[in-house]
């Protein structure tokens, strides 16, 4: 599937801004199954100095310094990206998942070891252990308990958007059982690795399927997060969309992964200057081919 | 990955401890018997009387703090204390060590280049990703496609024991920022002022030499084309625990001592906010700890940093060393791996072992473990900073605590065989005795592959109680390390680096805004004290008069409203009748903690250490003494008017120090002019204000007013030989606001304001110094009205409001001399880590 992807994210700021430096995990991932057709970033004020590098994670990484006095300043991603991500191996052949979890404490898994570590944003969460390991019988296959976990999760945990922020601690989305894809996706990963298993943190965006004979509301996308699980040395990883509860396959568009939200953030920045401030997004993940039928 | 097998093998008896001085036969050994023999000449009591002289020598020095700790700063410093006897190293066991630290810090860098670039190592099962992948020193922002610049460390610390067989061996690296080098410096320095014939008794190489090749090793880290390269050490600065070494550092070094806030980043390049606009930065010397170094891409919550330095070190516009990365280096349970590493990195033995250590993460190293806890010390694994935990000396329960999280999480553990350490003599209450220590050495890199060792070290003895741990004893007593010199001809030349010829520089724009600022209001605060040691002095004299005439009681209702106006006693004290009760009930009540006068004392010791590498170490010991001295007064003049009167007179010398001291030793340059002017503007302020007061009297009552004026101004005698007894208003308000030659007067003050303004603008028509001139003729204009007048003392009675205006106009100026020059654009805040949340 072919996509155009727009995101554009604005800060106004209560007092100017006179110096400002911002680090952007913005740029689409070319990965086997995504092939970026063509991706640009624009700023407005214009920065004096724009680099761009790839990350620990391989991530595109883009840092912008302005030093013009802004009030205001808005980044926007275009770009048109084709993602068909192979499907995931049939989940009753995958290995039974304390296979899996002693390979990436042996040398072959030292990659994937990494994000069986515990991070901030995804801690080791006693709870969100306890909550997964029910999904987790002894010799499952991997896959199949993934695929339980997520489903229970898509079950169990309500969307609700603006009963967390970003520094909401899964603890407290545990208790609740609401939140939004964020809290869903670090609920799963932390559930996983509470069980020795690799998962990381997805961040792209997913397309919105417009209700029939509905025009697709404009901006009303958001940023999306899910889980990359790792099945182990022969299959690799696998992507999952705890909060659709489907395996990503060809809605998704990846922009890149970490070990939580925080390796990822699409727009962060220091500020001199500035006052309080307010912050506004919005997302079009626009399939092309649509545009061609209307 | 089985660590060293020999670590698991069946305990052996120890032997008692290696004693430094005596051998197994109790003879002195012969690289003691020149020291022993000196310490033998001494007379009794000698060496007593040597080791109080240096303790007096570092609290003089100011290695402890000027004042008081901050209240709320929680850690109160310690003064820093060195034994007098050296610890000694001979000539050949010195060569070997130094060879050996080189081969670890080489190895350190090239392990760090890996583990920021390719990670071979990781991927060939030679390092444990836990150790990297779980470390919260692993910075994955410093990671980048490109490997790091070697080396990356450049200076390497090795905390090293002495095993009872006389091997030495590493305790621990200290690979991110290692301190030390400052202090151990210092107890040299020290010690040749105590003992000086010491050095007459054997060959001691000298410590000066390292500095020359560290400043040449730093030079050459420069990035490519730079010709003058200007170096700074980026500090946390004043309330920091290292920061003595930082000020001994940046003077012995000749750099500029910065913090993050002094920085700034233009275009991959890092500049220092001066005075007079951005000067490049090309190489800095790191003592932020690394995560804390840029808030753009690692802790977003440190203001210790400065955004977009990864981004000029990767642009290659500065150097920064240590590596913001290398604390990953000092990981305790890596020593498990290094001979492997050695043998595989480098392709030889390792030369100077680690102090056994097994990685618990290996199943065969907990068991081992577990089986005999008492023989190890118990570390994180990751952390190098971490205090051991000794299972030998455990409480049962604490034990089987430890034990548990142990089984839990072996990974996060290292643990470090429970190694007694060597002793030397050191002096105790008995004379000399051998005490246990653990000791510190430096290597730097020398920019073609191999590192130096610094002929000397930093030796802690293990106090009282005290169990060995993976760093450096926190309190206890250190000792200077003599490398003894085969070679009586060690002669050591210039620097190798030639430098081209230095740009002579004298302009006062080199001086960083946050200097600045803060001897701008070290100034306004001494000169702030001052005027209350005067208001207080007055008030005293006419408290103690046995009878109060109506003239002491208009001078007292005035002095009461100028010491409301400074804060120093509360409003209503002012308002109330001034033989009643209240005001010498308030009187004792000014120099009781947390009220101003204790403030600004407060302030004062925090700005004098913020600027301490600006003072030298006379003006230095200066200040400490007679801050000491008024701080210990006023402690005590909550007692009575007696003891607060000694109170003021000890902050008026005060006072009058640290304007004698800067006047005779600072440089007129930007540092000095900054703390005069802010001595300036608070006088002029003051005097205008308290002038106001002082006249503020219905008309008959005038002269008390101008009485009053004269004192406050300290002027009487000058009035005196030049008036005689006749107080007249034209006189008395020319002597104390217009008189260009009265140091008191108002205009004294504003047009010293005027003249170092334009020193500062560099031009003599600034704006700033525009604006001091015309509050200068205001004044001037004041007096001219009432000499003028036909009722000159109905006229000087009006003046009160226009002198609160004009005190008010004072603060103006000084506001638009703060937002001119001292870094107060608004602190950085971190934006986006968490905001825009993916919410799909």
């Amino acid at each position: 599937m072919r996509y155009r992807v727009t995101h554009a994210t604005t800060y106004s700021y209560g007092e100017v801004v006179d110096l400002a430096s911002h680090m952007l995990h913005l740029t689409p991932r070319p990965l086997p199954g995504q092939v970026v057709l063509a991706a640009s970033l624009s700023a407005d004020p214009a920065p004096v100095r724009v680099t761009s590098g790839a990350d620990h994670f391989g991530n595109l990484v883009t840092w912008m310094f302005v030093e013009t006095p802004h009030d205001r300043f808005t980044v926007t991603l275009r770009a048109e990206v084709e993602a068909e991500f192979a499907p995931p191996p049939p989940a009753e052949a995958t290995l039974p998942w304390e296979q899996v979890s002693a390979a990436a404490s042996r040398a072959e898994g030292w990659r994937a070891a990494e994000f069986a570590w515990p991070s901030a944003m995804a801690p080791a969460d006693p709870g969100a252990g306890a909550y997964a390991r029910a999904s987790f019988a002894p010799g499952r296959p991997v896959l199949v308990a993934l695929l339980d976990l997520q489903a229970r999760i898509r079950r169990d945990f309500a969307f609700r958007p603006g009963v967390t922020t970003v520094s909401t601690p899964i603890a407290q989305v545990l208790a609740s059982r609401a939140g939004v894809c964020q809290d869903f996706a670090h609920v799963m990963i932390a559930g996983l690795r509470a069980l020795g298993l690799p998962a990381r943190y997805v961040s792209g965006y997913v397309r919105t399927r417009p209700r029939p004979g509905q025009p697709r509301r404009q901006g009303a996308d958001q940023s999306h997060a899910w889980v990359g699980a790792w099945l182990g040395p022969e299959h690799g990883w696998v992507d999952l969309d705890p909060t659709n509860d489907i395996v990503v396959r060809d809605e998704h568009v990846v922009l890149g992964w970490g070990r939580d939200y925080a390796d990822v953030s699409p727009l962060r920045g220091v500020l001199l200057g500035g006052g309080a401030h307010a912050l506004s997004v919005a997302v079009d993940l626009d399939p092309m081919q649509e545009e061609f039928a209307t | 990955m089985t660590p060293d097998s020999a670590a698991l093998a069946a305990p052996v008896p120890l032997p008692p401890f290696w004693d430094e001085m005596v051998d197994g036969r109790g003879s002195i050994r012969p690289h003691w018997r020149g020291i022993v023999g000196m310490l033998a000449s001494l007379p009794q009591g000698g060496l007593a009387d040597r080791a109080r002289r240096l303790d007096r020598a570092f609290e003089e020095e100011g290695v402890v703090t000027i004042l008081p700790a901050d209240p709320g700063q929680g850690h109160v410093q310690r003064p820093w204390r060195c034994d007098p006897v050296p610890m000694v190293l001979p000539a050949a066991e010195f060569a070997a060590l130094e060879a050996g630290l080189s081969q670890r810090a080489a190895l350190l860098s090239e392990i760090l280049a890996d583990l920021y670039g390719p990670q071979r190592l990781l991927a060939a099962g030679l390092i444990p990703p836990a150790l990297v992948y779980g470390n919260p020193g692993f910075l994955r922002a410093c990671r980048a496609p490109s490997p790091p610049l070697r080396p990356i460390v450049h200076l390497l610390a090795a905390d090293l024991v002495r095993t009872p067989q006389g091997q030495w061996q590493v305790l621990a690296d200290r690979a991110g920022a290692p301190n030390g080098v400052g202090f151990a410096r210092e107890n040299r320095r020290m010690v040749a002022r105590v003992m000086p014939e010491a050095f007459r008794s054997v060959q001691v190489r000298q410590l000066r030499p390292f500095f020359d090749h560290w400043v040449d090793s730093l030079q050459r880290a420069a990035p490519s084309g730079a010709e003058n390269p200007r170096l700074a050490l980026l500090t946390q600065g004043a309330a920091h625990e290292t920061w003595f070494e930082h000020v001994f550092l940046s003077r012995e070094l000749g750099c500029a001592l910065v913090e993050g806030a002094d920085l700034t980043t233009r275009d991959g390049q890092v500049f220092l906010k001066t005075l007079k606009g951005l000067q490049r930065v090309h190489v800095l010397l790191r003592r932020v700890e690394g995560r804390l170094t840029d808030p753009l891409e690692l802790a977003s919550d440190s203001t210790l940093g400065v955004p977009g330095l990864l981004d000029a070190m990767r642009a290659g516009g500065v150097r920064v060393v240590n590596d913001p990365g290398s604390h990953l280096a000092e990981a305790p349970a890596l020593a498990a791996f290094l001979p492997k590493l050695a043998e595989h990195v480098l392709g030889e033995r390792l030369r100077l072992a680690s102090v056994p250590t097994l990685w618990l993460g290996d199943a065969a190293s907990a068991a081992a473990v577990l089986a005999a806890p008492e023989r190890w010390m118990i570390r994180s694994a990751v952390d190098g900073a971490a205090p051991a935990q000794h299972p030998s000396v455990m409480g049962e329960r604490a034990r089987a605590a430890l034990l548990e999280r142990i089984r839990a999480t072996p990974a996060a553990f290292a643990a470090t065989e429970a190694v007694r350490p060597s002793a030397a003599p050191a002096l105790g209450e008995k004379g000399l005795a051998p005490k246990e220590m653990v000791l510190r050495l430096f290597a730097l890199a020398d920019g073609a592959g191999t590192w130096r060792a610094m002929p000397g070290g930093l030796a802690r003895l293990i106090g009282e109680g005290e169990r060995l741990t993976g760093r450096l004893p926190k309190a206890g007593i250190a000792k200077d390390v003599w490398v003894l010199s085969e070679d009586r001809a060690d002669i050591v030349g210039p620097a190798a680096f030639a430098l081209p010829p230095l740009a002579i520089r004298r302009a006062s724009g080199e001086l960083p805004s946050r200097v600045a600022d803060d001897l701008y209001w070290l100034g306004r605060y001494v000169e702030r004290l001052e005027n209350a040691a005067r208001l207080l002095r007055a008030v005293i004299l006419r408290l103690s008069r046995g009878w109060l005439l109506p003239r002491d009681l208009a001078e007292l209702r005035a002095l009461a409203a100028c010491l409301a106006d400074a804060g120093i006693v509360a409003p209503e004290v002012a308002a109330a009748a001034p033989d009643g009760p209240a005001l010498p009930r308030a009187m004792l009540d000014v120099c009781r903690p947390a009220r101003p006068v204790a403030q600004v004392f407060d302030h004062v010791g925090r700005l004098t250490r913020g600027v301490r590498d600006r003072l030298t170490a006379d003006m230095w010991v200066t200040m400490m003494h007679l801050a000491a001295e008024a701080r210990e007064r006023s402690a005590a003049a909550c007692q009575g008017l007696e003891e607060l009167n000694e109170a003021a007179a000890a902050i008026m010398r005060f006072s009058a120090g640290v304007a004698g001291i800067a006047a005779e030793n600072m440089v007129r340059g930007g540092g000095w002019l900054f703390l005069d002017l802010g001595r300036r503007i608070e006088r002029a302020a003051h005097t205008a204000r308290d002038i106001g007061r002082a006249l503020d009297q219905p008309l008959p009552r005038v002269e008390a007013g101008l009485r009053l004026a004269v004192e406050l101004c300290d002027s009487a005698i000058t009035y005196r030989s030049r008036y005689l007894s006749v107080l007249q208003p034209a006189p008395v308000l020319d002597l104390v606001l217009a008189d260009p030659t009265n140091p008191r007067s108002f205009a004294y003050q504003l047009d010293a304001v005027e003249r170092r303004l334009a020193e500062v603008q560099g031009a003599p028509e600034g704006d700033l110094a525009r604006s001091a001139g015309s509050l200068r003729a205001e004044a001037e204009a004041m007096v001219e009205a009432v000499s003028v007048a036909r009722e000159p003392a109905a006229e000087a009675v009006l003046l009160p409001a226009q002198l609160a205006a004009l005190s008010h106009q004072v603060g103006v100026l000084s506001d638009a001399i703060a937002r001119r020059y001292f870094s107060h654009v608004p602190a950085a805040q971190a934006v986006g880590v968490g905001e825009e949340q993916a919410a799909g």
